[in-house]
């Protein structure tokens, strides 16, 4: 996945989005203030500067989906793992919830069911059934949507036919108003993610820590002090 | 020591055959602290960890404190112990059961946390290697595998380390007694009748699991350690750590070994036994230990202060000037400030000093494992993720109840074992003592073969 | 034990057992024989429309079987139905184009919220007690019915009032024709975010009282004078994917962005360059950069044309608005307001837009035509890449119809007054529909107490908050998937785009449509009423409006009507397929109107005793308030405070420091209409002589999730209004402050900066 923080506005579309998808449990309001609110994507915003130069900065953070995932080594039932296709994925049955892939996770994007979640009844009736609902005691963060993937390769297996890039997309890319998120096969060198991911304009975050995340992020630019469009 | 075996065993066995009511309130009060902290754990299982106050991100808090303290103060006893068997300190005969169950009580307390802090504690084998229709096996990449096989194999040798002195001591209460309890120590004296054999192997058995023991003791905790430093957050992620937890385990260790000493020398009425000179001896062993800790912690703050990397440099600060300053001035106060002077100045080196200065690290070091782990959590690498903890009534009474069970388990081992060593005390009477001071001794095993019947003398 | 004890226990745990067993209420439930086809596991997506803001995304809706508790016939049981399992934007939706904002994903928590009002309701207690009885549909319909043809006998027909949300459509032609043939006023419109005076100034300026549609893709200089369009205001998703192509859509073009604010919302922040100007002078620095582009020669001051002839002063070249005047009122350095203009001047095509608080003051309808005048002399008017309006909505259904009436409907204002006089028509009866004036409108309009004056309320909603719990009958409305829907966007798009779409999903509950309850009530009064409304249902009218719009665009003819209407159907509306620039129709009320003069902005309160401007804005999770009922929206934490589960009051960090307040603390903060508390948020980005407070919160009554949660700041508010339009000037307000204690703050983020020293926040 990329995402372009010179696109991205902060309306955290894409953290609703995620929420609806992957039946992302409402702490409430006591729960919310004892910070264990749980969001798989946020976008978090940084302050630059005093008035009148304050400057705000956005940056979805979402599991960064690591090449050398700590949350991965660190999980003594196998319940943080990295798949065949190289996702990080985590298995909700297999966590007995130590909590220590999520102080491992350089990028705290993992969210620890501290009790059962509820749904106010008839709120259960919006649940995904695509998605398994986690009960207390268990970790649960951003899969990338790996429901959809598995539909999308499912669908393709039975057309016979390849994977197309761009014919599906998580949920928080889909409803992005900006495009700022691009999501696709990194192994596939035509791909748009592919490409993006070269761009000049883009880092890993917290790269130095070595985690080897698989997200880049494409740098916000400025315009230039006197005058307007770039040409 | 001009005490009699007669003596000895009257003294040394008085609180296993007369039970006093100052026993029973003990038992009692102990019990219904223990009482309130199961109910504290019964309600956390029911309801769900969310009745602890953990959070995100600081996801661990009085859970792994508890268990890396409790795991700390275990390097007291059999790690003391053994190394003190090796050294053939002679003054060591009164000390060393003391401190060796210390030891296994403190393993199973501190193991218990593992146990109890999971989401799902009810899953808690799921962390051991077993076939099971899963079809996997636990991750051996994880430090939780590398604490499972340290702690179980340090629990084990201790225990070993611990009962086979115990022996010739049963068999002792046992000739002596009558009734249920002549029932009971044949039982557990496992035929012990004090041949030259027993004694050889039993002398050979203690040799080794010295030997073997001590590098168990430091993988224990550096292990623990590991736990830590294995995760790339910042200040945890530190080569320093091994050293340094395992200092502070035997020096957390000593001091509570220096208080349990205090309070069994005043219930059991043992001051002929346990004197001012094992409480200076100790003392001793403690500062040093102090000053090795302060060695640590100075080479950990300033090597960061030094690399001044950004994210460190949020949890350095948080503790040195920031919302958890007040903790961490406090320990430094307790494991330093306070007990180096108490223990440098030899006439502050009495028991009582020595004793106030185990009671100030024993808060101290307990202290030092939260500080170690809950600035570094709610300060990872972006900020917008930082968090702040505070614990809650079912944290803290399941905290106050792992000390009143590290009492009552005290308290009832002292009930059925002779918590100093007769025959062991005895044979350091035969022998002329040469020099209280840590000096090694001429060795005792020359006399292996003579304490024949000691078990069954009188 | 004893044989009686034993009896005991047994008799217990068989009583238990069989608790246990069937007598789970779930067990006693009927079950219901499906009314749908469905295969479980298999998701099918059906168009749906937004109702959540005047945007009017088009949606699409992820139905999937599940299991729902169902009310059929008055029998509570289980049926196996369509359930709306998630919404996304339609992709061939020409406003959102398959997008949507956090607020349309939360729109379906609306359906399934747990304190809808399943039934009709009855009051049972006093007004406003919240004490209601539960009564059939028949007797619902009757007693409304009732009612209204009493005001009909006793020729009262007048003293019928219809308070709603702004309406669109069908729906708005539905409500025109039963007020008209009732002979009842026309709809009074409510919305506390209403674009009134933007309406009347682009009526002015361009001849068109309509909200713009900026083509923001291919614009290259964008200054935007508070208007949140990345946010809240007016299509911000349509805006949000245009920004997207502004900034990294081109290659090796990108344009600068301006904001104008005086205190950095979402889209200030992505702003290149953000300028704090003195609250009501955003008009004046227009016209700053005007004088600057005319007297330099960057555009010649007469190609501004219209627009430009109603502003005083601009054949001299604006001479009162030299850079250094305009500095002295704005605050803004002349130098900056040089760079600027000359910037935009050569930057084409360049847009500003202005909304938002500038235009909630009382010289905001001068504001907007000083910006309109702006955007003419640069060229943009209905140029690519610079300010247009979507395709003359008229042409969309409904025709323009015989029912509606000249002239303005009555502002709330005077519909208020009047129902408080008593003379010379009171308000005899009150339909409410998708309003909530009692939360969303200042204290001293004194709308609760002129809706407790008047006799007889009926409330159409789906939700009890502060207006519907005055009501004496309420008849609940279905929720928007459950509902045929139809929607004019009025702006986003260069399309004509009307959008239509079936129910998604079956109801959940005992509710009914508003079209077919009044359908339904027109039908029993019989008379004018059934003539204007001969529909047996909501979705005939809709099918009848719409094969009348494809005859009258040519796109279908009598016999390809049913085909029309099913595409249409499927799609989720009828957008012509070319893209037409709607150029502004010269204006004739120009040639007319009197330019106008510009006037100083009035503010409530003296700058001695209320030294700080109030600023409310819109929330971007609760809107206006209307979503606050909505968990998820409740937690998802505002993008810039971070704050979720409640209010909050932002303040300069300097000015926080001058006055000792620490992040937390609980505030006081009081205007000359009264004084609300909520907790102090140290934020940099505002200037230190303005104090703001998101809106949304601080209901009394509107679920158990929003009521009594935080502050609402309109309640606190000065009864100023735009004089034109009558519009509220909700930015209009000073306040003064104090501390009071500590305060509750939820926040999710933690470091306000990147790379913090020393951070305590939380
Ligand atoms: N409440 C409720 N009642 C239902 C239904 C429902 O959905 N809900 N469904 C209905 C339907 S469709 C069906 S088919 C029936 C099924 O009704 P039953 O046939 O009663 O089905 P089960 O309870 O699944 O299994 C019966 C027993 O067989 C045992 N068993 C398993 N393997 C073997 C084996 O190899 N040998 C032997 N001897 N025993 C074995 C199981 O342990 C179990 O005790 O229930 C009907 N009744
Ligand atoms: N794990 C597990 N899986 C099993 C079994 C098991 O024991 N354990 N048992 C197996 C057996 S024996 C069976 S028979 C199957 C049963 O599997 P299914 O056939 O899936 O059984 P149900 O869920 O009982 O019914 C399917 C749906 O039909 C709906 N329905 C009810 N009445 C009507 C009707 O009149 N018309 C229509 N169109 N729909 C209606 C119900 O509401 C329900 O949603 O499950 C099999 N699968
Ligand atoms: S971002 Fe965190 S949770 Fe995701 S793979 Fe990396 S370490 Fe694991
Ligand atoms: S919390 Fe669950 S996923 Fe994380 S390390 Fe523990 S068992 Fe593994
Ligand atoms: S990829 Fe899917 S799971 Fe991950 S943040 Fe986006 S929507 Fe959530
Ligand atoms: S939806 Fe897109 S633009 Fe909005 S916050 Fe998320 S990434 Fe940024
Ligand atoms: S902008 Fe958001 S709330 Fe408004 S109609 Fe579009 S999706 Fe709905």
């Amino acid at each position: 996945m990329t995402v372009d923080l010179d696109r991205c506005t902060g309306c955290e579309a894409c953290v609703v989005a995620c929420r609806a998808e992957n039946n992302v449990p409402t702490a409430g309001p006591d729960q919310a203030a004892r910070q264990r609110a749980i969001h798989w994507i946020r976008v978090e915003r940084y302050w630059e500067g005093e008035f009148p130069n304050a400057r705000l900065r956005f940056q979805p953070v979402l599991c960064q989906q690591c090449d050398a995932a700590p949350c991965e080594a660190v999980c003594p039932t196998y319940a943080s793992y990295q798949n065949p296709e190289g996702l990080n994925a985590q298995i909700y049955n297999r966590c007995v919830g130590t909590r220590y892939c999520a102080n491992a996770c350089p990028y705290t994007v993992r969210f620890f069911n501290f009790y059962n979640p509820v749904w106010d009844k008839p709120f259960h009736l919006q649940l995904n059934p695509d998605v398994s609902v986690r009960s207390v005691g268990i970790m649960e963060k951003c899969t990338f949507c790996i429901q959809r993937i598995k539909a999308a390769e499912i669908q393709a297996e039975a057309a016979q036919r390849e994977l197309k890039d761009g014919e599906f997309n998580p949920a928080c890319v889909q409803s992005c108003p900006t495009k700022a998120m691009v999501f696709g096969n990194l192994n596939d060198p035509e791909s748009e993610v592919s490409r993006l991911s070269q761009s000049t304009r883009g880092s890993k975050l917290l790269e130095e820590v070595g985690a080897r995340p698989k997200i880049t992020y494409l740098a916000r630019e400025s315009a230039p002090e006197e005058g307007g469009a770039t040409s | 020591m001009n005490k009699t075996p007669e003596q000895m065993n009257e003294d040394l066995l008085r609180p296993v055959f007369h039970t006093t009511w100052r026993f029973w309130a003990t038992v009692g009060v102990l019990l219904s602290v223990i009482a309130a902290a199961g109910l504290a754990l019964s309600y956390q299982v029911w309801n769900g960890i969310g009745v602890w106050g953990i959070d995100r991100p600081a996801f661990w808090a009085f859970d792994i404190t508890n268990f890396v303290f409790w795991i700390g103060i275990s390097h007291a006893g059999t790690l003391i112990s053994a190394i003190l068997r090796l050294a053939n300190a002679t003054w060591r005969r009164p000390v060393t059961r003391c401190a060796e169950v210390i030891t296994l009580w403190a393993l199973m307390i501190g193991g218990m946390f593992p146990i109890i802090h999971l989401g799902r504690p009810w899953l808690f084998f799921w962390l051991a290697p077993y076939p099971n229709e899963r079809g996997i096996w636990p991750q051996f990449r994880s430090p939780l595998m590398w604490d499972f096989f340290a702690i179980s194999t340090y629990i084990t040798g201790s225990a070993i380390f611990l009962l086979y002195p115990i022996i010739p001591d049963w068999a002792l209460v046992r000739d002596k007694s009558s009734g249920w309890r002549k029932k009971f120590y044949t039982v557990v004296s496992l035929g012990w009748r004090g041949t030259p054999k027993q004694w050889n192997r039993l002398e050979m058995a203690m040799k080794i699991m010295a030997v073997v023991i001590i590098p168990v003791a430091v993988s224990v905790h550096s292990i623990v350690s590991w736990d830590f430093a294995m995760a790339p957050v910042p200040m945890w992620h530190s080569t320093i750590f091994a050293p340094y937890f395992v200092c502070g385990a035997i020096f957390s260790g000593i001091a509570a070994l220096i208080i349990a000493m205090a309070i069994i020398r005043k219930a059991l009425g043992l001051e002929d036994y346990m004197k001012r000179l094992h409480f200076e001896n100790l003392g001793k062993l403690l500062l040093v230990m102090s000053l090795l800790w302060f060695y640590f912690i100075v080479s950990e703050r300033l090597t960061t202060w030094y690399g001044n990397e950004p994210s460190e440099m949020a949890v350095f600060w948080s503790t040195q000037i920031g919302s958890f300053s007040p903790l961490f001035w406090t320990m430094v106060c307790c494991n330093f400030l306070i007990p180096v002077p108490l223990l440098a100045i030899k006439k502050l080196r009495t028991i009582t000093g020595t004793v106030i200065a185990s009671s100030t690290i024993i808060v101290g070091m307990w202290l030092e494992r939260f500080l170690i782990i809950v600035p570094s959590e709610t300060h990872k690498y972006l900020p917008y993720a930082y968090g702040s903890y505070r614990p809650t009534w079912v944290e803290i009474t399941i905290t106050a109840g792992t000390f009143a069970a590290m009492m009552l388990l005290y308290v009832l081992f002292a009930k059925f074992v002779p918590i100093i060593s007769i025959w062991e005390l005895k044979l350091g009477e035969r022998k002329p003592v040469v020099s209280p001071q840590l000096s090694v001794v001429a060795s005792d095993l020359p006399a292996l073969a003579e304490p024949t019947g000691l078990a069954t003398d009188s | 034990m004893d044989r009686r004890d034993f009896f005991k226990i047994s008799a217990l745990t068989g009583a238990t057992a069989a608790l246990d067993s069937c007598g789970k209420p779930e067990r006693q439930l009927i079950r219901f024989i499906p009314e749908e086809d469905l295969v479980p596991g298999v998701a099918t997506w059906k168009p749906s429309i937004c109702t959540l803001c005047p945007a009017g995304c088009g949606l699409i809706v992820k139905v999937m079987e599940g299991e729902a508790e169902v009310v059929r016939n008055g029998k509570l049981g289980l049926m196996p139905m369509g359930l709306a399992k998630k919404l996304e934007g339609n992709p061939n939706h020409p406003v959102n184009q398959g997008k949507l904002c956090p607020r349309g994903q939360a729109g379906l928590q609306l359906t399934y919220h747990p304190d809808r009002i399943k039934t009709p309701l009855k009051r049972s207690g006093e007004r406003g007690s919240g004490e209601f009885q539960e009564i059939g549909w028949d007797e619902a319909i009757k007693e409304l019915a009732a009612q209204l043809s009493a005001l009909q006998s006793s020729q009262e027909s007048a003293s019928l009032a219809f308070l709603t949300s702004p309406l669109r459509g069908q729906r708005r032609e539905l409500v025109e024709r039963f007020l008209a043939a009732s002979g009842a006023p026309r709809p009074t419109e409510w919305a506390f975010l209403d674009d009134a005076v933007l309406r009347r100034a682009n009526q002015l300026s361009f001849g068109r009282p309509q909200l713009p549609t900026f083509d923001l893709a291919h614009a290259n200089y964008v200054i935007s004078f508070g208007a949140d369009f990345l946010g809240t205001w007016n299509s911000p998703v349509a805006q949000s994917i245009a920004y997207g192509e502004m900034r990294q859509g081109r290659s090796g073009r990108r344009a600068k962005f301006v904001m104008v604010e005086p205190r950095v919302s979402l889209t200030g922040a992505n702003a290149d360059e953000w300028i704090s100007a003195r609250p009501g002078t955003e008009g004046v620095l227009a016209l700053g950069v005007a004088h600057v582009i005319i007297g330099e020669k960057l555009r010649p001051a007469s190609g501004a044309g219209g627009p430009a002839a109603l502003i005083e002063g601009w054949p001299q070249g604006l001479p009162d608005f030299s850079p250094d005047l305009v500095e002295k009122r704005t605050g803004v350095p002349a130098a900056t307001i040089t760079r600027i203009a000359r910037e935009m001047a050569g930057h084409e095509p360049a847009i500003a837009m202005i909304a938002g608080a500038p235009l909630a003051e009382t010289n905001g309808l001068w504001s907007a035509m000083a910006v309109n005048a702006l955007n003419a002399l640069l060229g943009s008017v209905g140029q690519p890449g610079g300010v247009l309006f979507t395709p003359d909505s008229a042409a969309a259904p409904p025709k323009p119809s015989q029912a509606s009436r000249e002239g303005l409907p009555q502002p709330l204002q005077a519909l208020a007054q009047q129902a408080l006089s008593g003379r010379p028509n009171p308000v005899k009866a009150l339909l409410v529909h998708d309003a909530n004036p009692v939360f969303a409108s200042p204290p001293a309009w004194r709308i609760r107490e002129a809706i407790e004056n008047v006799p007889f309320v009926a409330s159409l909603g789906s939700f009890l908050d502060e207006t519907s719990i005055l009501a004496d009958l309420i008849l609940p409305d279905h929720s928007p998937l459950e509902s045929w829907l139809d929607d004019v966007p009025e702006s986003g798009t260069m399309q004509l785009a009307a959008s239509v779409a079936p129910p998604a999903m079956l109801p959940l509950h005992s509710t009914r449509a508003m079209p077919d309850v009044l359908l339904d009530i027109a039908r029993q009064l019989g008379g004018p009423l059934s003539a204007a409304l001969p529909w047996k249902s909501f979705d005939e009218m809709l099918h009848a409006g719409f094969v009348d719009l494809g005859e009258r665009l040519g796109t279908t003819n009598a016999k390809g009507a049913d085909d029309f209407w099913k595409k249409v159907q499927a799609q989720g509306g009828f957008w012509a397929t070319e893209t037409k620039l709607a150029a502004p129709k010269d204006p004739n009320s120009v040639g007319r109107a009197k330019a106008v003069a510009p006037s100083d902005p009035q503010f409530q309160g003296d700058e001695q005793g209320y030294p700080f401007y109030f600023l409310p804005y819109a929330s971007q999770m609760l809107y206006d308030g209307s979503l606050a009922h909505l968990p998820w929206m409740q937690e998802t934490p505002d993008p810039l405070s971070t704050a979720m589960w409640g209010t909050w009051v932002e303040i300069n960090p300097k000015t926080a420091a001058r006055l000792g307040i620490r992040q937390g603390d609980l505030l006081e903060v009081a205007s000359q209409h009264g004084k609300l508390r909520a907790p102090a948020l140290i934020y940099p980005g505002i200037a230190p002589d303005v104090i703001a407070m998101p809106i949304g919160q601080g209901h009394e009554s509107f679920t158990r999730y929003a009521s009594t949660r935080g502050a609402n700041p309109i309640s606190i508010l000065a009864p100023l209004t735009e004089p034109e339009t009558g519009s509220l000037a909700w930015a209009a307000t000073r306040v003064k402050i104090s501390r009071v204690g500590e305060g509750k703050l939820t926040l999710f983020g933690g470091g306000l900066s990147r790379f913090p020293h020393e951070i305590e926040t939380r």
